[in-house]
């Protein structure tokens, strides 16, 4: 993964290769049913159509993030306009934009997630560079093993994101 | 780009996590290469392929040698062409039975092509080191192919 900050804005991105098909990486990123087993209980709600809107729940904190479906090619791709809702910090940065690309190379499906926005050291890229990693390593257990991880974050840490 | 951070959470002990960065027999399996040294500070390190070469692509010193939870080290293409960059692997044990592994390549700024070449190598090796440790199994990550071309 690599964390950028210059004139043009902040960037976060991380690669993983998960062992299972494209469709079946894409389904867990998508539908809420397989996001509440991996994403400590998290889910979003979107037809993942262009166009549509995004909204992001969690269990502690109800409504956390909102936005709109940019792009849609299931099941290789997805663009979503990005917003947090309830850090009042992290809502003043305004909207990134978050890139999910998914290819086969061979059993395995390579998953890139971009996530950028217009805006020098942002605090909302600080964020998500913490909460990424957790969530796509509960995602490849879960895919890979049928068993998700459990919340790594401290109690503090789950108050604040 | 100067330095390179990838952050995994594994299903493991931080020790089966140290022993899969030092010990050649099970390096093999989930890197393909293995790293062989006495682990000291102070000491050459070497990273070499696993095929039955044994080449030596990657040589160094050990900086720092905190087992199972901490290890520093150079990176120095054995040809000597350019400067040496570093490699720490920070290993911390969580709650639910999770490790936080931590690998940090740094000093890149005199070996941009290094930079390109382990920013590539390093999520499929952490990807399939995760795989091995929680479910057994590994992809030959160097030879995979885009099915889409």
């Amino acid at each position: 993964m690599a964390m950028a900050n210059n004139s043009l804005g902040s960037s976060f991105v991380y690669v993983t290769y998960i062992r299972a098909p494209k469709q079946k990486v894409w389904d867990a990123l998508t539908m809420p049913e397989f996001q509440k087993l991996y994403w400590f209980g998290g889910h979003q709600e979107s037809d993942w159509k262009k166009g549509s809107s995004w909204k992001m729940y969690m269990p502690q904190h109800g409504l956390t993030d909102i936005g709109e479906i940019l792009e849609s090619d299931p099941p290789n791709r997805a663009v979503i306009k990005w917003r947090n809702e309830f850090r009042p910090a992290l809502k003043e940065e305004g909207y990134s934009r978050c890139v999910y690309e998914l290819a086969q190379e061979d059993d395995l499906t390579k998953l890139t997630i971009s996530h950028t926005i217009e805006k020098e050291n942002a605090q909302f890229i600080q964020a998500v560079s913490g909460g990424w990693p957790r969530i796509l390593s509960s995602l490849q257990a879960y895919l890979e093993t049928g068993r998700a991880h459990g919340d790594t974050r401290t109690a503090a840490q789950q108050a604040h994101a | 780009m100067s330095a390179y951070v990838y952050v995994t959470y594994i299903y493991a002990t931080p020790q089966k996590v140290w022993d899969a960065i030092t010990k050649p027999e099970f390096a093999r399996q989930y890197w393909l290469h293995y790293n062989v040294s006495d682990w000291k500070k102070g000491s050459r390190w070497e990273h070499r392929n696993g095929d039955d070469s044994g080449t030596v692509m990657i040589d160094g010193t050990v900086l720092e040698c905190d087992p199972p939870h901490k290890l520093v080290m150079t990176w120095t293409r054995p040809d000597r062409s350019k400067e040496p960059s570093r490699v720490t692997f920070d290993i911390a044990e969580y709650n639910a039975g999770l490790v936080c592994l931590t690998v940090t390549h740094d000093q890149l700024e005199h070996d941009p092509a290094m930079a390109a070449s382990i920013s590539g190598g390093w999520p499929k090796v952490l990807s399939n080191l995760k795989s091995l440790l929680e479910n057994g199994k590994t992809e030959n990550i160097w030879l995979t192919k885009n099915k889409e071309g």
